[in-house]
């Protein structure tokens, strides 16, 4: 279907209308845009009258639905989550993990059991089948890079002592979530047996493994087919390798955010790193603002009410269980108590990758179910709820600390 | 002194340099070029961030203080140097018997290999002097010279021993 002009109008301005609102107040602007995308999207809640989008200035319609569910817009945002992870992969530093790695696997192993432990505990509790539970585990378990380091740098702690393991656990966080959304895309996408299963996990990884050799031994190469001196050039060339290899990769079974997180790790050992953040993050910028957007469209909030138990202890427990995985780390690098329930706070806000295995859930389940969509569904209203409470816990670590000397009895 | 380097990924480097005592100066540069930079008293204090600049600033600000723009000597006296000789500009102390001599009697340049470029007293300047210029207390001369040979004038002139370090 051909998508109105307007309609891309409406929903990029609605976009910078609301970044510039909660960007205003030191807010994260993720949450803002998947807000913005459901007052604007079909599923507002406002089920009354029909389901096309309104006419601009139709008299007495009170709807506020003007920007449909359009296949441009989902191609936009599937290059929102091709980009998101390509330079996950590109800002990933082999090197630092390598030089600090006993004590980065420490703090990862620590934040994946307890954190991931609680998914899954969550997802039996509620009475989840094995996949599902799989799902909230991870939604629950990955805390938002993009969230969080913008927190870090608003806040200062990034000069801190603090910052050495909150950023350790989100790299050994990335490397996790790669793997794993590998693995989880082919299960959910390979169909219902469990030869099915194998066979697709047999496949994603051997492409996965083709992809990581030219990552790693093709590095010469890349650095001669990019170099150039346009800037526009420059553009087209990664953004086509990229594109062309994520989408490749779905078609075979393979999850496309996990391939272009192997494209991304092709370039970090080049020396186009720092122009490519300087030329293609804008880009990355805009498609993540409509992944984000997208996210809000197909959000049916009228679910929400289905998952509101779900989403409060979810929401009180894996708050918690970050806050002592986050203290723990920050007792094993050494910090001291005040330090240490820095690292817990710092870890909270959940985000983008949260909503990216939300997105698988929506495409394995068809829109449909549990896993199509009631997880989607629990996906954004988490997201919501704890990009916004990560944030504020961030801004007001200095009062949660005098709260936490105060019960200890500390002077 | 130790300079820390640390990846901050999605953001960029970060550096940390020793600046005597526990103290810290950790500068962030992020990877659009701009820079943060904070100071950190001590291990357990939190960090405060000085400033943010452009990376185009920063590059002058660097070469400023790497000393492109302005070089100071760094002696406790202001000297201008030329090969191992420099100009110096000395006070006659009333103290000195040079007060009252003119510079044909106390014949500088023999004594000492000092050579009197130029005279100042009070608010004049009385530029190559020659030997029937006498001498005045609250003089100052201006000489060229080694350092030895400045030193040893100094003493002629009756300096306090106030060779400050």
């Amino acid at each position: 279907m051909a998508v109105a002009l307007y309609e891309l109008g409406i929903a990029i301005t609605a976009l910078a209308i609301a970044g510039s609102v909660v960007y205003r107040y030191g807010l994260s602007v993720i949450p803002a845009y998947i807000v913005i995308g459901i007052f604007v999207g079909p599923n507002f809640p406002t089920t009354v009258g029909d389901l096309s989008p309104v006419a601009l200035g139709a008299v007495g319609d009170v709807s506020l639905r003007l920007v449909s569910d359009s296949d441009l817009v989902a191609g936009l945002a599937e290059l929102g989550i091709v980009l998101l992870l390509f330079f996950l992969g590109l800002e990933f530093s082999v090197s630092q993990l390598l030089d600090d790695r006993r004590r980065i696997a420490t703090i990862g192993v620590i934040d994946l059991v307890v954190n991931f432990g609680i998914g899954l505990a969550l997802g039996f509790a509620f009475g989840f089948g094995p996949v599902e539970t799989l799902f909230l585990a991870g939604i629950v378990y990955i805390s938002s890079s993009a969230v969080i380091t913008k927190s870090l740098i608003d806040e200062g702690w990034v000069a801190n002592a603090e910052s050495g393991p909150i950023l350790g656990t989100l790299v050994f966080e990335d490397i996790f979530i790669a793997v794993y959304l590998a693995v989880l895309s082919a299960v959910a996408l390979g169909g219902g047996s469990l030869a099915d299963a194998a066979t697709s996990v047999g496949i994603a990884f051997a492409f996965l493994g083709v992809l990581f050799g030219a990552a790693w031994y093709g590095s010469g190469v890349v650095e001669r087919l990019f170099g150039t001196d346009s800037d526009e050039l420059f553009l087209l060339r990664v953004l086509g390798v990229t594109t062309l290899v994520a989408g490749v990769a779905l078609a075979m079974g393979v999850s496309e955010a996990v391939a272009a997180f192997f494209v991304g790790t092709a370039f970090s050992g080049t020396d186009h790193t720092e122009r490519i953040e300087h030329v293609i993050a804008p880009s990355r910028d805009f498609f993540a603002a409509v992944f984000f957007f997208s996210i809000g469209l197909t959000t049916d909030v009228t679910l929400l009410a289905d998952v509101a138990l779900l989403l409060a202890a979810a929401v009180v427990l894996t708050t918690a269980s970050k806050l002592l995985s986050g203290t723990v780390s920050g007792r094993v690098y050494d910090l001291d108590p005040r330090r240490s329930l820095r690292v817990g706070l710092g870890m909270v806000p959940r985000g983008e990758f949260s909503l990216i295995l939300a997105t698988l859930a929506a495409t394995a389940g068809g829109s449909a179910g549990t896993l199509g969509e009631v997880v989607p569904a629990f996906a954004v209203g988490y997201v919501l709820i704890m990009s916004i409470v990560g944030t504020l816990l961030i801004q007001n670590a200095s009062a949660i600390e005098g709260l936490r000397e105060r019960a200890v009895g500390e002077s | 002194m130790t300079v820390y380097e640390t990846d901050v990924p999605g953001v960029g480097k970060k550096f940390e340099l020793e600046t005597g005592g526990d103290e810290r100066l950790v500068v962030l540069i992020h990877h659009d070029g701009k820079r943060e930079v904070y100071r950190r008293p001590d291990p357990d204090a939190d960090s405060e961030k000085l400033f943010t600049v452009s990376g185009e600033t920063a590059r002058k600000l660097g070469s400023i203080l790497e000393g492109a723009y302005f070089q100071p000597v760094e002696t406790d006296e202001v000297q201008v140097p030329l090969g191992d000789a420099f100009i110096e500009w000395l006070d006659l102390e009333p103290s000195s018997e040079l007060a009252g001599q003119t510079l044909g009697e106390a014949d500088l340049r023999q004594e000492t290999g000092v050579s009197v470029l130029a005279v100042q007293r009070d608010s004049d300047t009385y530029p190559n002097p020659d030997s029937s210029f006498e001498l005045a207390a609250g003089d100052v001369l201006v000489t060229l010279g080694t350092s030895d040979e400045q030193d040893e004038l100094e003493t002629m002139l009756g300096e306090d021993d106030a060779s400050s370090e």
